[in-house]
């Protein structure tokens, strides 16, 4: 609370004087503004606007941003509804929306603007619909789309407020209504250019009603005087307007200009289009057609005929005045001047057709101030009374030129009948001016033209022509525009000051044809009007009376502008306010003079006078020469004070200004007693109202919303003029550069032509060196031709001598061939005649044989004829001899063969019985093989039971000798025994024993040693009694061993004892028994005498086993060496040749 | 060549895809059907193969010429052979060489003695090494042998065999080990020359009585095939075998001693195998013997 409590205080701070405080203020709002959503200190700003319409709070109100907007809206809606409160809330509203603020399109949906509705369908404070009205019409082009639903609303206000012009319901001060129809007119403007179908149905149905047919009468058919067929009523339809496409393109200054382009009214139509409508028309066609290279066929009519071409776009009557003027003019100049300069030409080839509506748009802005001056000094008078002044001379021609534009301005405010005397006047001035005049009417339409493609191409001469008639169009340009730039211009023209040229400007501004209607309404409905008509005639009587005056009046305009100022700002500082308005307000056109004060107006014709006199000559051109200059600084101060928006601008200043002026005029006047105020109004010449203060005190709030209205346009405009320079830069740009291609297509053009020379020389050069070479030629055929000749003939001569040869040759070859066939003849009759000689030596050597046979033969003859004889006489014996001779032989024959079968049968039989005993011998031999196998295997079967009993004879002869070892050992115990007995005696026997003994033993080796030989008769002897030999052996052995004992000890000498000795133990022949005997018998001699000899035994046997042993150890050689031998049979030893397995087996 | 036909025709083939011995059987009898018995080509044939032991005994009385090649003769033969026996036998009864509660293996030995006659009458003097020898192969082959004829005369022929065919070359066998041995494995070789263990190795049991108690008789039999049909190398391989099965053993002593000692009672068990892979390693190193069959 604090703090909104400090803001509030901070409030009233906004309008301190200190411009610190109002900085900090400033900013401290903005930031709270920024910081802070809620409504509170937007609330709060509106109520002090309203309390003390500080200028301070509107700047921050309209500068609201978006979050703000609802707040805003809704407070001015809050107050809106409130009677007291409504004026200042639509002063507020207005000031928001003509900021164009980002939120502007929510106007549409806000409460507010349906209360705005309302209130304007409602109230009838005249002030109020007034300013109203204005917010209204300013809103529309910014709103077109969404405005679209309170269409009949705006209809529905349309009517109700212009019925209020005529009826005055209210009663109002007259002045009051002049702002409201001059209101309405704009309304019934902006209407009709937005929704021109809509509109003019919503016409056509309301003023049908006779109630309403006085009001059609009386203020819409004024109005429609001044506006043209809409193209939207033939092409489009209500829906079609309505249509959101169609407004999307367009921003607001875009749908200012759509509406100023169907006005024919001069002072609402001239922002756009210049001088005329006619004009406007064809530079904004022209515009239009900015992107089209070439010249279209419209164009050039157009151009050609300046505005009688344009007469369908225009109203009849400007198009005459033009029309019956330019042509005449530019025919002229056509004749007169060079073929490049005429306008057909300029416009249609070289002159962009852009270009004049950016330099128009340009010197609107750059010659306001001049406009002004111009302008204040009563344009259309002065425009009208210019004209035939410049016309006579050369030198006032760009004057002339001026008034020209003028005229439309002029026509447009004046009534039929003098527009009727406007052709004529230019037809005056076709006749009577010159070339130049000419060209300055061309240059009337198309500026740029004249600009930039005159000042190019013609000369300097021309040149300054052009920059007067630059200077004249600028004039006329200022003349026709209430511009309200400020200045560098203006101080040169003069020496107005800075405050003037702002008091002057908004009213430059101020539109003309309001006040002309006005004027117009007025002379209808009052008298005064009556001063128009003298007014409107003044101009027109100079012109058809002489021209001489002219010029003077021409002249006067800057200084009667200035006096005029300086009176009008005596004016508004005495306090005429209204004077001030009328001044402006009448400016244009002489309807002023009726409203204020004729005396006014009148004064303007001698500046006017002045004016033109300081235009001089030289003055044209200097300004001219400083217009580009002042045209970029403009620009450049146009944009700065574009930049500076929130910043004062002059405009604004003037705003200021003139409310401070009322203000302190307020103040004045309330010091002043309420008489004296009179007597001040009634000195004025006015009625002295009773609330006269009040009244002046609306109409300054009147006028100021009228003056914030034309500045909102303005600014749009400003915009439009913005972009149209641009583009007029781009294209300016786009013709330098289309210059230099020309250059360069110039420059390579010289160089194709060079080049094309170059050729033709070089081609002639060539043509020669071929003619050389041609003659050349032709010399060096002759040459050939006659080599060639020599050639043939040379050739032919040779051919001949070549036949020549050739027969030659021939005869040559036929020649040889005739000898060789001569050589062959003769070689062949050599042959035959050797043949013939050798048949001849045959045929003699023949004849002689022949000779010698035939006598052979004869001697044959004879031989044979004798043997005949013999033959026939022995034929008969040899015949029976040699049949005897036969028969013997062959019986000899059949005896021969008869022997020969019988000899070849024996031979066969011996012989099968060969073979018969050969089969049988081989039977044999096999049965022997067969045998002998059989044999062989008998044999070796034999030989292996023989292996087995030799074996076993062996172990038996082992056997036998283990017998007698024991059986010795036996004897040796029992002669110990027996010893022992008598062991005294026997001592010399034991050693005649021993010597036995000794014996025996050399016996028995020796019989072992030869006993194998015996063996076989042994074997003999034993083999029938081989079985029971060894039962025999068994019984007999121990009689045998003692007696064998005893043959060891008594050996006997003779050679069969050690045979029997050796044999013994195999066999049981009677050798053996003998043997046996005496050993027994011995043994028993002995058995006494051997006792002492028994220990002798002993050792004799060990001798006798190591004996045996050591035989045994050799028995293995005698075995494989003797055996094998002693065991073969003699049968065996026959078979041994045929034993072919005898090695194996041995083995 | 009916015999032949009757043979199974898939004989040939089955050695080829390992598996030997099938028809050792079949051919065997084969062989032994023939009159006259082809005593080479047994030989070959129990090189070749373990024989039979239904047929071993038959086989080893023809291959040590206890029975002749005619199998006519066997019996009259066998009578003969019977008779030798009872005959020997008798004498030592007869001698009192023997008594009735003499071992038989003594009643052997003494009957080889008697045969030889080598027979001492010292009873008590100390045995022959070669008396020791025969004791050992007459004690295995009794184990082998039922019939006491039998057992005598194989045992006896065996003795014989040894101390007649192979007397040269058995002594030769110790330098033949080293040599196969230094082929197989040097290492060993190197250990047991280092101990000294090489020159005292039980060569006594393994040639001079062919193994017999130190391998148990069903492997024994199997050496004894091969010795008796003719190879004594095999003795040689199937020591050098059971070096090398008993490898880390023997590489572990020292001591000539406790290999010898060792090698002299070898573990019983596994000894088949240890006599296949003998077997194996012999015909390695000597070749198969043609089969001729």
């Amino acid at each position: 609370m604090a703090q909104q409590a400090s803001s509030w205080e901070r409030l009233f701070l906004i309008d301190s004087p200190s411009l610190e405080v109002q900085e900090d203020v400033n900013k401290f709002i903005k930031d709270s503004l920024s910081t802070d959503r809620g409504p509170t200190l937007v609330n709060n700003l509106v109520d002090y606007y309203l309390e003390s319409n500080s200028e301070q709070a509107v700047l921050l109100l309209s500068t609201l941003q978006e979050p703000h907007d609802k707040h805003l809206l809704d407070k001015m809606n809050e107050y809106l509804s409130k009677s007291t409160s409504r004026l200042p809330t639509l002063t507020l509203l207005g000031h928001v929306i003509r900021r164009q603020p980002s939120w502007k399109h929510k106007l549409s949906h806000a409460p507010v603007f349906l209360s705005l509705l309302k209130c304007l369908k409602t109230e009838i404070d005249i002030i109020v619909l007034t300013t109203g009205i204005l917010v209204l019409i300013t809103m529309l082009p910014m709103i077109p789309q969404s405005g679209k639903q309170y269409l009949c609303d705006f209809f529905d206000i349309f009517g109700r407020l212009s019925s209020w012009c005529l009826k005055n319901p209210g009663h109002v001060a007259e002045i009051y209504l002049v702002h409201l129809h001059a209101s309405v007119y704009a309304l019934f403007h902006r209407l009709y250019g937005m929704y021109p179908c809509n509109f003019v149905s919503f016409l056509r149905s309301h003023y049908s009603m006779k109630e309403h047919l006085e009001t059609f009468e009386e203020v819409i058919k004024p109005m429609m005087e001044h506006v043209r067929i809409h193209p939207e009523l033939v092409t489009g339809s209500k829906d079609h307007e309505l249509d959101p496409s169609r407004w999307k393109r367009l921003e607001t200054h875009d749908v200012l200009v759509e509406c100023a382009k169907i006005s024919l009214d001069p002072s609402e139509a001239s922002y756009e289009d210049g001088y005329s409508p006619v004009s406007q028309r064809g530079s904004t066609h022209s515009w239009h057609r900015l992107a089209d290279p070439a010249v279209s066929p419209y164009m050039d009519v157009h151009s050609s005929s300046g505005s009688a071409s344009s007469t369908p776009y225009s109203t009849p009557r400007l198009n005459v005045a033009q029309a019956s003027g330019a042509p005449s003019a530019r025919l002229l100049t056509e004749s007169q001047q060079d073929c490049t300069w005429s306008p057909s030409t300029l416009c249609g080839l070289s002159t962009p057709p852009t270009s004049p509506g950016a330099i128009l748009t340009e010197t609107h802005q750059l010659f306001r101030p001049s406009c002004k001056v111009f302008g204040t000094s009563a344009i259309g008078k002065g425009m009208s009374f210019g004209t035939p002044a410049t016309s006579p001379p050369p030198a006032s021609a760009p004057l002339c030129i001026s008034d020209e534009p003028g005229h439309p301005s002029l026509a447009a405010g004046m009534v039929p009948p003098k527009k009727e005397e406007r052709p004529s006047l230019s037809r005056q001035q076709s006749v009577t001016e010159e070339l130049t005049g000419g060209i300055k009417t061309v240059s009337l339409h198309e500026l740029p033209e004249v600009i930039e493609g005159l000042i190019s191409e013609q000369d300097s001469s021309e040149k300054d022509k052009e920059e007067g008639i630059r200077k004249g169009t600028f004039v006329a340009v200022c003349t026709e525009q209430s511009g309200r730039v400020p200045a560098a211009i203006s101080k040169e023209l003069s020496e107005i000051t800075t405050t003037d040229r702002e008091h002057v400007s908004p009213r430059g501004g101020f539109d003309s044809p309001f006040y002309k209607k006005e004027e117009n309404l007025k002379k209808s409905h009052s008298a005064s009007s009556a001063g128009q008509e003298p007014s409107m005639d003044q101009p027109t009587t100079p012109l058809l009376d002489g021209s001489g005056d002219m010029p003077k009046q021409a002249f006067t305009p800057i200084e009667s502008a200035s006096k005029y100022r300086g009176d009008g700002t005596a004016e508004c500082q005495e306090g005429a306010g209204v004077l001030e308005m009328t001044t402006e307000i009448v400016t244009p056109s002489p309807c002023k003079i009726p409203i204020e004060g004729k005396v006014v107006s009148n004064n303007t014709f001698p500046y006017e006078h002045l004016f033109e006199l300081a235009f001089p000559k030289t003055a044209s051109v200097f300004v001219s020469r400083k217009t580009d200059d002042l045209l970029k600084k403009v620009k450049r101060n146009e944009q700065e004070g574009e930049e500076r928006a929130t910043s004062l601008s002059p405009a604004e200043v003037l705003d200021r200004l003139i409310q401070l002026g009322a203000d302190a005029h307020d103040k004045e006047l309330n010091k002043l007693s309420l008489p004296s105020k009179s007597a001040d109004w009634t000195h004025f010449g006015g009625s002295p109202p009773s609330d006269e203060i009040h009244t002046l005190r609306n109409q300054l709030i009147l006028l100021h919303n009228q003056v914030l209205y034309e500045r909102f346009k303005r600014q749009q405009h400003a915009l439009r003029n913005r972009r149209l320079l641009r583009k007029v830069i781009r294209v300016s740009s786009l013709e330098e550069q289309n210059a230099a291609m020309k250059d360069q297509l110039k420059l390579q053009e010289m160089d194709i032509q060079s080049l094309k020379a170059s050729l033709h020389t070089e081609q002639a050069r060539c043509q020669q060196l071929q003619d050389e070479r041609n003659a050349e030629v032709t010399h060096l055929h002759g040459q050939i031709r006659q080599l060639q000749h020599d050639r043939e003939e040379f050739y032919n001569q040779s051919q001949e001598l070549q036949t020549k040869l050739e027969d030659c040759r021939n005869m040559i070859a036929e020649l040889r061939l005739e000898l060789k066939q001569a050589n062959n003849k003769v070689c062949h009759t050599e042959l035959r005649l050797s043949q013939v000689s050798q048949k001849l030596s045959n045929s003699e050597s023949v004849q002689q044989q022949m000779e010698f046979l035939n006598r052979q033969l004869l001697v044959l003859g004879e031989v044979n004829e004798l043997y005949l004889e013999q033959l026939q006489h022995k034929h008969t014996n040899t015949t029976k001899e040699m049949e005897v001779l036969q028969a013997a032989c062959r019986k000899d024959l059949e005896r021969a063969l008869t022997c020969l079968s019988q000899q070849s049968q024996r031979l066969e039989s011996s012989q099968k019985r060969i073979i018969e005993v050969e089969a049988q011998l081989a039977k044999k031999e096999i049965l022997l093989l067969e045998q002998k196998k059989y044999l062989e295997d008998v044999k070796i079967s034999a030989r292996g039971q023989l292996q087995a009993l030799e074996d076993r004879y062996k172990a038996q002869k082992r056997i036998t000798q283990a017998f007698e070892m024991k059986i010795l050992a036996l004897y040796s115990q029992m002669e110990r025994e027996s010893w022992l007995r008598n062991p005294s005696e026997e001592t010399a026997e034991v050693a005649e024993a021993m010597e036995e003994r000794m014996d025996s033993t050399t016996a028995l080796v020796s019989t072992f040693s030869s006993g194998h030989g015996e063996e076989p008769y042994g074997r003999n002897g034993g083999n029938n009694t081989c079985g029971s030999g060894s039962n025999g052996n068994e019984l007999t052995t121990p009689e045998r061993l003692p007696s064998h004992c005893q043959e060891v000890s008594v050996p006997e000498p003779s050679s069969r004892v050690p045979l029997t000795v050796g044999s013994y133990p195999n066999s049981n022949s009677f050798l053996g028994m003998r043997a046996r005997e005496l050993f027994r018998n011995k043994s028993e001699s002995q058995c006494d005498e051997t006792l002492p000899i028994h220990s002798l035994f002993q050792t004799s046997k060990a001798e006798l086993c190591k004996e045996v042993s050591s035989e045994t150890k050799i028995a293995p050689g005698l075995d494989t060496s003797i055996l094998p031998e002693s065991h073969q049979d003699p049968r065996a030893g026959q078979l041994h040749i045929m034993d072919y397995n005898e090695t194996t087996q041995q083995n | 060549m009916v015999e032949d036909s009757q043979r199974n025709f898939r004989s040939v083939y089955y050695e080829k895809v390992g598996f030997r011995g099938v028809e050792e059987k079949k051919s065997l009898e084969i062989l032994l059907k023939d009159d006259r018995l082809d005593v080479e080509k047994l030989c070959t044939f129990s090189q070749r193969f373990p024989l039979p032991s239904m047929y071993r005994v038959l086989v080893w009385k023809v291959l040590l010429g206890i029975l002749p090649p005619h199998r006519e003769s066997h019996a009259l033969v066998m009578t003969y052979r019977k008779e030798q026996y009872q005959d020997i036998l008798h004498a030592l009864q007869v001698i009192h060489a023997i008594q009735d509660s003499t071992p038989k293996v003594n009643i052997h030995l003494q009957m080889h003695l008697l045969e030889t006659g080598k027979r001492s009458h010292n009873l008590t003097s100390p045995l022959d090494p070669e008396d020791e020898a025969f004791l050992a192969i007459t004690k295995a082959m009794e184990e082998m042998v039922d019939n006491d004829v039998d057992c005598y005369w194989l045992s006896r022929s065996f003795v014989r065999l040894l101390n007649t065919k192979y007397r040269d070359s058995l002594p030769q066998l110790p330098k033949v080990l080293e040599h196969y041995l230094n082929l197989e494995d040097s290492r060993l070789l190197c250990h047991l020359k280092m101990c000294s263990a090489l020159s005292r190795l039980p060569y006594d049991l393994w040639f001079n009585r062919c193994f017999a108690g130190c391998l148990p008789e069903s492997s024994l039999q199997r050496i004894w095939d091969k010795v008796i049909s003719g190879s004594c190398k095999i003795l040689v391989f199937l020591a050098m075998e059971i070096l090398l099965t008993y490898k880390m053993k023997i590489i572990s002593l020292n001591n000539a001693e406790a290999v010898r000692d060792f090698l002299e009672n070898i573990p019983q068990e596994n000894t088949d195998a240890v006599v296949s892979k003998a077997v194996a390693l012999w015909h390695k190193h000597c070749g198969t013997p043609v089969h001729s069959v």
